[in-house]
């Protein structure tokens, strides 16, 4: 286990047992029987959302995004909301998103201050009561132009990206790129779209694709079976850095910031712009990695009473 | 047996072996335990209604903290919901828990971690407390074994960070001699 999950472990509250003693078994076993004596027919869900996480290939492949970024940043969210009015924005008014009626009831959302402050956006979407985030934050290379996360209620319909083909061209490759979402009739809650944007220099990224993909910094090389002093002469040739190392033991994963030349390189990821993060490891295979034990943590808190 | 039957055993079974874990991750994540009452008792409300989803076997618990998370972050959001349901075991919890109060090398953890987005305080979590390998948190959080791997390093050096107190500058020259390569 590394440094930092034991430190972790020491402060961990309380555990499963100590937390099963703390009431007493009739009453542990009462909820248990109330609850199941309830009709099953669900209820409202309410604030219940449902988040993705989309990454790499699976990401394109299931959205078939790459954001138009219109000339980098220039983003069209196209907002369909059956039924909801528009409200006009009042004269003279600079507007970070423009929101235009639909024939069919919907809103078309246009992003006209892409560099806004998201708040910008979270206010203009509340005028129209949408409780929708939108977000632009810096990823690698082949996720820019994508939208790579998004939370919505977990019932109900369900926000969708809509694309355009030539709208803009993604580092990775292709030119089918998300113009916006729609967000279908009924639609209820809260929801968070958020979208790839490239890094500032020194800004690290908050979601990678693979470090070999197309328009990555590491497309195109070969690490298998390589030594770390063999990889940090690639990176060398391409003016790479690494931010960080990512030792792999059978035990977990630690942070380490030098290893031995003579160590193996198991995989490498994007970490900034001209910087990667390596997993490394003594082995030339990469050990599995176990879970850890769960943590016993501080002595058992006393009763107040 | 009755279809009524079968399922209220399944629900039966599901509980009996996953409601020391559950309690023990609500109350892990809370300040009051009145709250982790009604968490919990919301959370397996919602496996009772939704028994067709959970999944059978070990994947189970993960799919109950899954719930748990999505309930603790709408109490987090404001939106605390009293359960008739948990009356009993509010007030048990009330009289019988009191989070911790640690002093120092302890108090300094616990600072470090609390200052923490309550993203990587999560990840953190259910590697450490809860003792969830990479695949069994990407589970939880809904996202691939890989990323859960690639967040738990920046939330390692977040952490660090915070522990230590300053930024820890981490440049590498590549010029410096690979036998020891710095980072």
């Amino acid at each position: 286990m590394n440094q930092t999950i034991h430190r972790i472990g020491m402060i961990n509250p309380v555990t499963d047992d100590e937390a099963a003693r703390l009431a007493r078994p009739e009453t542990l076993d009462d909820l248990g029987w109330q609850i199941s004596a309830t009709p099953v027919t669900p209820g409202p869900r309410r604030g219940r959302s449902r988040a993705r996480i989309l990454t790499g290939r699976d990401a394109r492949r299931r959205l078939l995004l790459g954001v138009p970024m219109a000339a980098a940043l220039g983003i069209a969210v196209a907002v369909a909301i059956v039924g909801r009015p528009a409200s006009t924005p009042p004269a003279g008014t600079p507007q970070a998103l423009s929101f235009t009626t639909n024939a069919g009831g919907g809103i078309t959302v246009i992003v006209r201050d892409p560099l806004a402050d998201p708040a910008v956006y979270r206010a203009e979407f509340a005028t129209h009561h949408l409780d929708i985030t939108l977000l632009l934050r810096p990823v690698s290379p082949s996720l820019v132009g994508t939208v790579f996360y998004m939370s919505g209620p977990s019932t109900g319909p369900q926000i969708v990206p809509i694309t355009a083909k030539g709208k803009c061209e993604v580092p990775s490759g292709g030119n089918d790129c998300p113009v916006g979402v729609k967000i279908p009739a009924g639609f209820r809650g809260q929801a968070e779209v958020d979208f790839g944007r490239a890094a500032r220099p020194g800004e690290k990224y908050v979601s990678t694709g693979s470090a070999f993909a197309r328009g990555e910094a590491m497309h195109g090389m070969n690490i298998k079976g390589e030594t770390v002093a063999q990889v940090l002469s690639q990176l060398r040739a391409r003016h790479l850095t690494v931010a960080d190392f990512n030792k792999v033991e059978s035990s977990g994963d630690e942070n380490v910031r030098q290893v031995p030349g003579g160590w193996y390189v198991y995989d490498a990821v994007p970490w900034a712009p001209g910087q990667v993060m390596l997993f490394v490891g003594a082995t030339a295979t990469e050990p599995s990695t176990a879970a850890p034990q769960p943590a016993q943590g501080a002595p058992a808190p006393s009763p107040t009473g | 047996m009755a279809a009524g039957d079968e399922r209220q055993g399944r629900f039966e079974a599901l509980y009996e072996a996953h409601h020391g874990p559950v309690l023990g991750y609500v109350l892990r994540r809370t300040e009051n335990p009145e709250d982790a009452a009604d968490v919990m008792a919301e959370t397996f409300l919602t496996s009772w209604r939704r028994l067709e989803e959970v999944p059978p076997g070990p994947e189970a618990r993960l799919w109950l903290y899954g719930v748990a998370r999505r309930v603790l972050a709408n109490h987090h959001r404001g939106q605390r919901r009293r359960s008739a349901l948990a009356d009993r075991l509010r007030g048990e919890l009330a009289v019988g828990y009191r989070p911790p109060e640690y002093t120092g090398e302890m108090a300094r953890i616990a600072a470090a971690f609390r200052r923490l987005p309550a993203e990587q305080r999560e990840l953190l979590a259910l590697n450490a407390w809860e003792g969830l390998d990479y695949g069994q948190i990407a589970v939880v959080l809904g996202c691939s074994r890989n990323a859960v791997r690639i967040r738990l390093h920046r939330a390692r050096q977040r952490f660090a960070r915070e522990l230590d107190g300053h930024q820890p500058g981490l440049t590498l020259s590549l010029n410096s001699p690979t036998n020891g390569a710095n980072a």
